[in-house]
């Protein structure tokens, strides 16, 4: 008796399982699911609205031109709130639950570094698009990253400060996170390699700081010829603003966390003749960047940034390698390497050394409201990143 | 740049006096933790905003802010902590921690993540008092809160109302006993506290040019620690501490460059004077009122337990 039941079970678990086997590959060949993830909501929600709406426009340009080989790309969406913890159970959602081809991180540092080495371990590949902490692509070949590494667009700026500002006693100001401490260290060491010398250094706390006053007052009395801020748009809108009042006048140069409308909004008229050092060029000629600038704000009615369009390359870089390699993970990563002179709206892509991104970074200057070329720094020496 | 240090120091001083007396006020009639506080602050920066978007006049908005901010403390005190008065004091406290969650995401639903330029250009010349120079904004700032302190102080110390009040703040039933409508001066602490905290958000709306869904994130805490620092319930004293920290949190950073955020000042400062075997002076002298040893023993005892006071 026991025996039958047993028998008969087993046999219901084979049958079962056959149909799995059967079912699943004729279903999962419709689409080609790609992963992604972003802080839709929480703090950072912002942020993750404009990385959710670029990669969506993304998505709809690739499926209505023919999408991935004929297949439909079909993006699984997921909200990780800004939570390391949210994050972790998501990446193991895309792997094991939505068996996606690839994903693409549109979420910040934390949440992103904490699923680099499950998708490393299960051979999955992701494309991050502007999380900048140097462990998102150390856990494992399997992660990449399209934005740029805090400490090579912090010597692109400090380049820039000394060469083409001409300047020779820089103050820096940062917040106390992964991205202000790598990015104002990538500042210094290379302004300082140029001559340069650095007379006043100030660190905020982040999130919560609103008030830099005291900040700028000792920055102003240590008298620079320029002033090197790191921070998100809130912030930045808010010391560019202040240094004004406090009547400081010698040239802010920012970074991508200054590169939003929101920036500009914020600051108001004192964001005029701000420099920030991005890799999103609005007088980029392309039709890449162009198309994209256009459409963007045709879809969601208002203007890109350089979150959402990171994260839209990133996206991109990724469909390109399916496109290349099918849908074996495998074969994915190889493509991803071997990915060369990529058009990509946010430069020309070399190439990933270590899944690190090398192209140049861009300067922008705020004239008449919207971010406008101001110049590129392209040395090698500067934006190959470190393989250490 | 001493003085400068100074001026940048009073300014965030008078922004936090503006956003605790809500706080401190309703701890002294209810004896409530006011956490959705912060959330009445940051609505009267919406409003406000709103008000002067649709009107292009700063004062309007301010006055507009103001009164919504009144009108949602009494609602608030109506329909949260009126019912739950009854229950052991952590359960308001819940209440009102729940609140201030659902107030910060429905900012986010209504007017979307990102945060909004306050751009009232208001033409307030910079003020020099001797070495002491305020720019523009401050001088907003200060003024605007002295005048609302002043006003607060008149009510509380010349008018029968305000007597009622420190009444009901010192010993409710009794105060009742005399014939006061107790419940109608609860309502009235609530409505003044939330009108001010209201006047706070908008101030600092235009002051930062940012009005964001989580900006009573912050205050939230702080607040409370300030009011913990000036005598729970004790308005004067949470005045003066709110000004203590201002200075001290910007002369700190300004001048030692303190290792430490300065969000984390006002906790050392509430911890130090916490302790009763401390030497800290206590800056309790300040005023008369409920900030008595008792209180804080009461607020200590509070928060070790889950049970009533």
């Amino acid at each position: 008796m026991g025996q039958k039941i047993v028998n008969r079970t087993g046999i219901l678990i084979v049958l079962a399982a056959i149909a799995t086997f059967v079912t699943a590959p004729a279903l999962a060949q419709e689409t080609i699911k790609i992963g992604f993830f972003a802080p839709i909501t929480g703090p950072a929600a912002a942020d993750g609205a404009s990385a959710q709406h670029a990669v969506e426009l993304g998505v709809k340009e690739v499926n209505a031109t023919g999408g991935i080989k004929g297949k439909r790309v079909e993006l699984i969406v997921y909200d990780d709130r800004f939570s390391p913890q949210e994050a972790v159970a998501i990446a193991n959602k895309l792997i094991e639950k939505d068996q996606v081809a690839g994903v693409v991180s549109g979420s910040y540092s934390g949440p992103t570094r904490v699923t680099a080495p499950i998708f490393a371990k299960a051979g999955v590949p992701m494309v991050a698009g502007y999380a900048v902490h140097p462990d998102v692509t150390k856990a494992g070949e399997s992660n990449f990253r399209n934005g740029f590494l805090g400490e090579v667009e912090g010597g692109a700026a400090g380049e820039y400060a000394v060469k083409v500002l001409k300047s020779k006693t820089p103050a820096v100001i940062y917040m106390d996170n992964d991205f202000g401490r790598e990015i104002s260290a990538g500042f210094i060491k290379r302004a300082q390699k140029l001559g340069a010398a650095i007379v006043a250094r100030q660190v905020y706390k982040f999130p919560g700081e609103k008030d830099f006053r005291p900040f700028l007052t000792r920055i102003k009395e240590a008298r620079p010829d320029l002033i090197f801020a790191a921070g998100y748009y809130n912030e930045a809108a808010l010391i560019v603003r202040q240094a004004k009042e406090l009547g400081i006048t010698v040239q802010i140069l920012g970074e991508e966390g200054f590169d939003s409308p929101k920036f500009i909004e914020l600051a108001g008229k004192d964001a005029e003749g701000v420099i920030i050092a991005t890799n999103l060029d609005r007088d980029d000629p392309r039709p890449v960047v162009q198309n994209f600038l256009k459409n963007y704000k045709q879809a969601w009615n208002y203007d890109p940034d350089m979150v959402g369009a990171s994260s839209y390359d990133a996206f991109k870089i990724l469909v390109a390698a399916i496109e290349k390699a099918g849908t074996d993970r495998k074969a994915v990563i190889k493509a991803l390497m071997e990915t060369r002179d990529y058009n990509g709206l946010t430069g020309k892509l070399t190439r990933f050394v270590k899944g690190e991104v090398v192209k140049p970074v861009q300067f922008q200057i705020v004239k008449d409201g919207k971010f406008r070329r101001h110049g590129v720094v392209d040395n090698p020496e500067v934006i190959t990143p470190p393989t250490q | 740049m001493i003085w400068q240090q100074i001026a940048n120091g009073i300014a965030t001083g008078a922004v936090y006096a503006l956003t605790t007396l809500g706080l401190t006020m309703v701890y002294g009639v209810l004896r409530v933790l006011h956490v959705a506080h912060a959330g009445v602050y940051a609505l009267g920066a919406y409003v406000g905003l709103w008000a002067f978007r649709f009107t292009g006049n700063f004062w309007i908005g301010l006055v507009v802010a103001m009164a919504a901010c009144a009108l949602a403390g009494v609602l608030i005190e109506r329909f949260l902590y009126a019912p739950l008065l009854h229950l052991p004091r952590i359960i308001p406290l819940i209440a009102s921690i729940g609140l201030f969650i659902a107030m910060e995401e429905a900012f986010r639903i209504v007017a979307g993540p990102y945060a909004l330029a306050y751009d009232a250009e208001v033409r307030f010349g910079s003020l020099a008092l001797g070495p002491l120079r305020l720019t523009g904004p401050q001088t907003l700032i200060l003024t605007v809160t002295l005048v609302l302190l002043g006003l607060l102080w008149l009510l509380l110390s010349r008018s029968r109302v305000g007597l009622a009040m420190r009444a009901t703040a010192m010993d409710a039933e009794i105060t009742s006993s005399f014939g006061v409508n107790t419940r109608a001066i609860i309502a009235l602490n609530f409505l003044i506290g939330s009108a001010m905290a209201g006047a706070a958000g908008a101030l600092i709306g235009v002051y930062d040019n940012q009005v964001w869904p989580t900006m009573g994130s912050v205050p939230a805490y702080k607040c409370l620690a300030i009011v913990v620092l000036g005598g729970l319930g004790n308005i004067p004293g949470s005045v003066l501490a709110s000004f203590l920290i201002g200075l001290a949190e910007t002369l700190l950073i300004g001048i030692v460059a303190i290792p430490f955020p300065r969000d984390a000042l006002a906790f050392v400062a509430m911890i130090l004077r916490h302790d009763p075997s401390s030497d800290v002076p206590s800056i309790r002298s300040a005023g008369k009122g409920v900030g008595t040893p008792m209180e804080i023993h009461r607020f200590r005892r509070f928060f070790r337990k889950d049970s009533a006071p």
